[in-house]
């Protein structure tokens, strides 16, 4: 039993300890705190604030704006397509990856050395620079000499224009897209197969259930919250592409705006011609729907991924 | 069990027809992943071959797959743009990001790991709230904001927006809390302070996770091009990326020159990826290199 002087003097020592914790934690996450609040909670309010102004960089003549940017934006038919071509190639993207990490990781999912060398390749152009390997790829779709449309001669099919046509753009785009990312989803693929307790297949196997059952049955159920997370993150991944847009359309979005996802337009608005009001609106309007998506895929979600 | 049944009927088999039987089972496998593998190469093949092409030969239809060792168009490409300065301004501003995002990283994570203070789930939500703003959000502001404090066209301008870094410190706090606080209590008998037993303790037990952190941030650094396209247009401030993109707009017929500067401009990447894929395969399985 401590005496009332002595509890006192405990009390007075842990508030003492705790003001001294709480100055020195203040330090330590200030300079995170500080980087944060610079760029990105009061960027963040900012976007909103500029959206509903005129603002120019020189600062001269800032106007109120109400919502005038957002309703000449969603009027723009330049942004109206950019909206098209974001979800066309978001579409295209999604179950290009999920079916084809999942394809790549059975076929690869083994322990040996050879696999584990394939493995290797398969991840390398994850970890290219885009406008690096864009320059091997702008070679590939060349029309005229170019390997893709020497396949699809030797295959005996009709060629394409690929980059230079308005409907081929972007599926070819896409491919680059897949070549470069899927080699990542491809590992967390097989990391979620490896995580896989092994006891229920082979109890499958002993009951008879051949290869095709064990996949649908089990293996796909088990990785599903994997693959979930891969939709959410390839989805999002998709709606902020633009490095290999830049590097494969000449920096223009083309042909005839075919390749401009609405993050291109909003680069292009702000910094090519310098509205950064209207280009504000735009990314107001296409954070809104990223969120109002990732809101979406999580409720589908929970409905139809299988958690242990 | 189906194969064990068959093994005892047949009686046992000769050890080399065993061997040959599995080969024969596992080859189809072996070459379809061979093949997998060679499709993920070919780009960057056909960019080397391209590259070492005679002018005759670059021209040819159907395109054909072998090396004409033509090294001189390597010499020209490297001559036309200050290549070394550009890569040079790569690899400082990934390492500037680096440390700069590492250390806030690991002084934010320690405290919302070992310090018991008030707020700190509160503090600790504000840093994941940024996980769910999209970063489209603050691209147009974070341009506004560093226009105001003078930093456009400098190497700070890509460096500070990077200075925090989220993913890092939720890794670090992650890995904090797996540490004994056993270990912190000795240590503050002994007499040392917070920041003592960070340095000392702390950091060198974290290594790997540190590692990790920082090999995502110089993949990611190394592969941006938007934000350093919008804030820098001086040549001397600019890093390889976006050197490469003007020399592919000034050069867009001359696929040779184009090639070689695609290779040597990609290669140092290659290389380093060769050498530590280990850690970067380890880091994705683990669910690492997702903000990276």
């Amino acid at each position: 039993m401590a005496t009332n002087s002595e509890t006192v003097y405990y009390t007075r020592l842990k508030r003492n300890r705790r003001w001294k914790n709480g100055i020195t934690a203040a330090l330590f996450l200030l300079p995170t705190i500080a980087f944060l609040a610079v760029f990105v909670y009061v960027p963040s309010a900012m976007a909103l604030g500029l959206a509903f102004w005129h603002y120019h960089l020189a600062g001269v003549n800032t106007t109120w704006a109400g919502i005038s940017n957002f309703t000449d934006a969603l009027q723009f038919s330049i942004f109206q397509q950019s909206l098209v071509n974001t979800f066309y190639f978001a579409i295209m993207m999604v179950p290009s990856i999920l079916i084809l990490s999942v394809l790549i990781a059975l076929l690869i999912n083994k322990t040996t050395k050879y696999y584990s060398f394939i493995r290797t390749f398969i991840l390398l152009p994850y970890v290219t620079p885009v406008v690096g390997t864009a320059i091997g790829w702008l070679w590939i779709f060349d029309p005229t000499y170019g390997i893709a449309n020497g396949i699809l001669h030797a295959l005996g099919l009709p060629t394409s224009q690929w980059l230079q046509s308005p409907s081929m753009a972007m599926p070819a785009i896409a491919i680059y897209s897949l070549w470069h990312g899927v080699g990542f989803d491809v590992i967390i693929v097989m990391s979620a197969i490896a995580s896989m307790q092994k006891t229920v297949l082979e109890a499958a196997a002993v009951d008879g259930a051949n290869a095709w059952q064990r996949f649908w049955r089990i293996t796909l159920p088990l990785i599903s919250p994997t693959l979930f997370f891969i939709t959410i993150v390839t989805t999002i991944g998709t709606l902020q592409s633009f490095s290999q847009i830049f590097a494969l359309t000449g920096g223009n979005g083309g042909p005839e705006y075919a390749t401009t996802t609405t993050l291109f337009l909003i680069y292009e608005t702000a910094f090519v011609y310098n509205h950064f009001s209207y280009a504000s609106a735009m990314a107001v309007i296409l954070v809104l729907i990223i969120i109002l998506l990732t809101v979406i895929q999580r409720y589908i979600g929970k409905r139809i991924v299988f958690y242990q | 069990m189906a194969k064990i049944i068959e093994e005892k009927r047949d009686g046992q088999p000769k050890l080399i027809g065993r061997r040959l039987a599995k080969t024969a089972r596992t080859l189809p496998r072996g070459i379809a992943a061979l093949a997998v593998a060679l499709l993920f190469l070919a780009p960057i093949y056909i960019t080397l071959v391209t590259s070492l092409d005679t002018t005759k030969d670059v021209f040819q239809f159907p395109p054909h797959l072998t090396f004409d060792w033509q090294w001189n168009v390597y010499a020209r490409a490297w001559a036309m743009f200050r290549w070394l300065m550009y890569l040079g301004n790569t690899v400082l501003i990934a390492l500037t990001t680096i440390i700069v995002a590492l250390a806030t990283s690991v002084l934010a994570a320690y405290a919302l790991s070992f310090i018991e203070f008030r707020g700190r789930e509160i503090v600790f939500f504000l840093i994941l709230l940024v996980m769910m703003i999209p970063s489209e959000a603050q691209l147009i502001p974070n341009f506004v904001i560093l226009s105001w404090l003078h930093l456009l066209d400098t190497y700070a301008a890509q460096i500070l927006p990077y200075g925090a870094s989220v993913f890092g410190v939720f890794l670090l706090r992650q890995f904090f809390l797996t540490l004994p606080k056993e270990y912190w209590e000795a240590a503050h008998l002994e007499g040392a302070g917070h920041l003592r037993f960070l340095w000392s303790i702390a950091i060198p037990l974290c290594r790997p996770v540190l590692f990790t952190i920082a090999l995502f941030i110089f993949i990611g650094s190394w592969n941006s091009l938007m934000w350093p396209l919008m804030v820098t247009q001086s040549h001397g401030v600019q890093p390889v990326e976006v050197a490469l993109a003007r020399f592919l707009n000034n050069n867009s017929v001359d696929w040779r020159r184009l090639s070689a500067a695609s290779i040597f401009t990609t290669l140092p990447v290659i290389v380093l990826f060769f050498l530590l894929q280990k850690y970067i395969i380890r880091g994705i399985s683990r669910g690492e290199g997702i903000n990276g």
